[in-house]
C-alpha cells in the first residue's frame, strides 16, 4: 500500500487505472450531489440559500465536466459493481429530528454536501513530486481548493439558529455522512493500493532537515556545557 | 499508535519516558500535530521527564468532529490524558491555542497538576487579536490551509529562522497541509466564537505558573501576557529574547531547557513566582536576568517606569544558580 497515488508511470503521471477509479468515484459523488441540488431548487430562487444551492449545483457540474476531460480513462471491470454501491450510498436519507419533511431533506442534503467537500481531499492524494501542470493533477487540486469554499453555505445552514434545539441530532446526521464518505473513500483507495492512514508517520525532507538542525543544536549545547564544566 | 477513547471520540497520543518520572504534557497550537514536539520528547526525556503529546480533537490523526468542537471538549480530553499518567507530578505547557486550553484546564483542575506554562497564550481577545483571528479564519476559508500557513510562517517566526529554512518551507507547509483539514481547523477557530474572557477566573489557578512570551511576539503581545501575570497568583513572566510567537518551533532546545528548569525548581521547592518578571537566557543553561526594576516592561523602548516596581525578592531568583 502507498500513502499517495502512484508509483508514477513511465511518463511521470498517475497511472491511468488509478486516475480512472478516483475520477469515477468523484463523478459518482459529485454527480449525485448535483442531481440532488438541482431537484431541491425551485424554478424561481426565493432566498439566499437557494442562490447558494444554484451556484453549488453549477460548480458540481463544472467538476464533472473537468474530470471527464482531464482523466486518462482506461477500462475498469470493477466499476459497474462499485458504481451501484456508491450510488446507493448517496441516496437521500432525510433526518428524523425535525417534523418538516422539506427541512429533513435539506439537512441531509447539506450533511452530504458538507461530507463530500470536507472528507474527500483529492489533492492530498497526490505525491510530492508530481508535475503540477498535469491535467489530472490540476483537476484534483481545483476540486480540493474549491471544496473549502463550497462547504461554507452548509456550515452556515447546519449551524443556523433554527436548528439550535436539535443541534446534536443535526451534528449526528453530518457525522453519519462523514463516516459513510470516509469508509467508501478508504475502500475505493484500497482497491488501487492506496492507504492514507499512516501518512503522518512519513518523514518529509523538511523534517529530516529540521532534525539535523535540532541535532546540531543539541550537540552545541552539550559541548558548551562540557566546556563550562571543564573551566569550573 | 496509542489511542485514547473518550465517548465515541478517538484521540491520538504518545507518552515517552519512565513511568513514575515527573511528566510534561505539551498541548499543540492551532495547526500543529504530535510530531512537532519531537525535539521536546527527546530533550525532556533525556533530562529525566516523561513527556505526553497528543493531537487535539480536530487535529492531525485524532477525530475531527464535523460541526462543533468546544474548548471544554478539549479540556475533557486533556483531563483523561493526564489521568493516564498516574500519580507523579504533572506539568502542563501549551502554545498559543494550546495555551488557552492549558489555562482552561488549570482553572478547572489545578489540583491535578504541579505547574503550568502558558506559552504565547492569552485569556482575553482584544480587538487586534480578534481581527487577526478573523483574517486567519477568512484566509482559511478562501485560500485553504496553505494560505493560512503562508500567513502564519512570516507572522510567527524570525527572519533568521526563515532565511535558514527558506528552501524547505514548501515541504514544511505540505506536511501541515496534509494533516490538517479545512473544516476541522475552521471548527477549532470557531470554538472562539462564544469566547468569554478567562481573566476573572485566573485567580483559580493555584499552581506555579511560568508565562513565556517571545520578545517580538505581535500576535499575542505583552499586554496579554501581563494580564496573565497580574491575575495568576503564583506566576512569573519570562521574556524569551529575540523570539516570535512560535518560538517553540524555532528554539526547541532552549524552550525545553526553560521547561525542565522550571519543573525542577518547583519540585525542589525553590521556585517562587511572586509576579516577578525575567529575561530568559538565549542559550540553554544560561542565566535568567531580572527585568530592570526601574524600566517599564510593557514598552518596547527602554522607558523608565512612572511608578517603580517593588524590589525583586531575594528568593525569587532561583534559576540563576540552577545547573543546566
Amino acid at each position: 500500500m502507498n500513502p499517495f497515488l502512484g508509483p508514477l508511470d513511465d511518463n511521470g503521471r498517475i497511472p491511468a487505472y488509478q486516475q480512472t477509479r478516483v475520477s469515477a468515484f468523484l463523478m459518482s459523488a459529485h454527480g449525485a450531489l448535483a442531481r440532488q441540488l438541482a431537484v431541491a431548487q425551485p424554478g424561481r430562487l426565493q432566498d439566499g440559500l437557494q442562490v447558494e444551492m444554484h451556484a453549488e449545483c453549477c460548480r458540481q457540474i463544472e467538476f464533472l465536466s473537468m474530470l471527464a476531460r482531464a482523466t486518462s480513462w482506461v477500462p475498469d471491470p470493477m466499476l459497474p459493481f462499485l458504481f451501484w454501491q456508491w450510488e446507493a450510498a448517496w441516496w437521500p436519507r432525510p433526518v428524523d429530528c425535525v417534523a418538516d419533511r422539506t427541512q429533513a431533506r435539506m439537512i441531509d442534503l447539506a450533511a452530504f454536501n458538507h461530507a463530500l467537500h470536507a472528507v474527500i481531499r483529492p489533492a492530498a492524494l497526490l505525491p510530492e513530486t508530481i508535475d503540477p501542470m498535469d491535467p489530472f493533477v490540476q483537476a484534483m487540486r481545483h476540486i480540493e481548493f474549491e471544496s473549502g469554499r463550497l462547504m461554507q453555505a452548509q456550515i452556515i445552514f447546519l449551524k443556523s439558529p433554527q436548528f439550535v434545539s436539535v443541534r446534536d441530532e443535526v451534528a449526528a446526521a453530518v457525522e453519519r455522512r462523514h463516516e459513510q464518505v470516509r469508509e467508501l473513500l478508504a475502500s475505493m483507495l484500497e482497491g488501487i493500493e492506496v492507504d492514507t492512514s499512516g501518512r503522518h508517520l512519513i518523514p518529509t525532507a523538511y523534517h529530516l532537515s529540521a532534525k539535523a538542525a535540532f541535532d546540531a543544536a543539541v550537540a552545541a549545547a552539550v559541548a558548551k556545557s562540557s566546556e563550562a564544566a571543564k573551566q569550573s | 499508535m496509542p489511542i485514547l477513547e473518550r465517548g465515541r471520540r478517538r484521540i491520538r497520543y504518545e507518552i515517552e519516558g519512565s513511568a513514575g518520572a515527573p511528566a510534561y504534557v505539551l498541548v499543540n497550537g492551532l495547526t500543529q500535530y504530535i510530531e512537532l514536539w519531537e525535539p521536546y520528547r527527546y530533550t525532556l526525556v533525556a533530562k529525566g521527564f516523561r513527556v505526553a503529546t497528543f493531537d487535539l480533537l480536530g487535529q492531525g490523526v485524532s477525530d475531527k468532529p464535523s460541526l462543533h468542537i468546544t474548548q471544554d471538549d478539549q479540556v475533557a480530553v486533556l483531563y483523561d490524558l493526564i489521568g493516564e499518567l498516574g500519580s507523579g507530578p504533572v506539568f502542563l505547557a501549551g502554545i498559543s491555542f494550546g495555551g488557552v486550553i492549558a489555562l482552561r484546564y488549570a482553572i478547572a483542575h489545578s489540583d491535578t497538576i504541579a505547574g503550568l506554562v502558558p506559552i504565547s497564550s492569552f485569556a482575553e481577545i482584544p480587538p487586534q487579536l480578534y481581527l487577526l483571528g478573523t483574517v486567519m479564519r477568512n484566509g482559511l476559508i478562501l485560500g485553504g490551509t496553505s494560505f493560512l500557513m503562508d500567513l502564519l510562517f512570516p507572522m510567527n517566526l524570525s527572519n533568521e529562522w526563515l532565511a535558514q529554512q527558506m528552501h524547505a518551507l514548501e515541504m514544511a507547509k505540505r506536511r501541515g497541509w496534509l494533516l490538517n483539514d479545512v473544516y476541522a481547523l475552521q471548527n477549532l477557530m470557531e470554538s472562539f466564537l462564544d469566547f468569554e474572557p478567562m481573566t476573572p477566573h485566573l485567580s483559580s489557578i493555584r499552581v506555579p505558573t511560568m508565562i513565556l512570551n517571545g520578545e517580538f511576539d505581535f500576535l499575542t503581545p505583552r499586554p496579554l501576557q501581563e494580564s496573565l501575570r497580574a491575575h495568576i497568583p503564583d506566576s512569573e513572566l519570562v521574556f524569551v529574547p529575540r523570539a516570535y510567537h512560535a518560538f517553540t518551533l524555532e528554539k526547541p532546545v532552549l524552550t525545553a531547557d526553560y521547561l525542565a528548569r522550571f519543573a525542577r525548581d518547583v519540585m525542589a521547592g525553590r521556585w517562587h513566582g511572586k509576579g516577578t518578571i525575567w529575561i530568559g537566557p538565549e542559550e540553554p543553561g544560561g542565566q535568567f536576568t531580572a527585568f530592570p526594576a526601574d524600566f517599564d516592561h510593557m514598552r518596547a523602548l527602554p522607558m523608565r517606569r512612572e511608578t517603580p516596581q517593588p524590589a525583586m525578592p531575594e528568593d525569587a531568583k532561583p534559576r540563576e544558580t540552577t545547573p543546566p
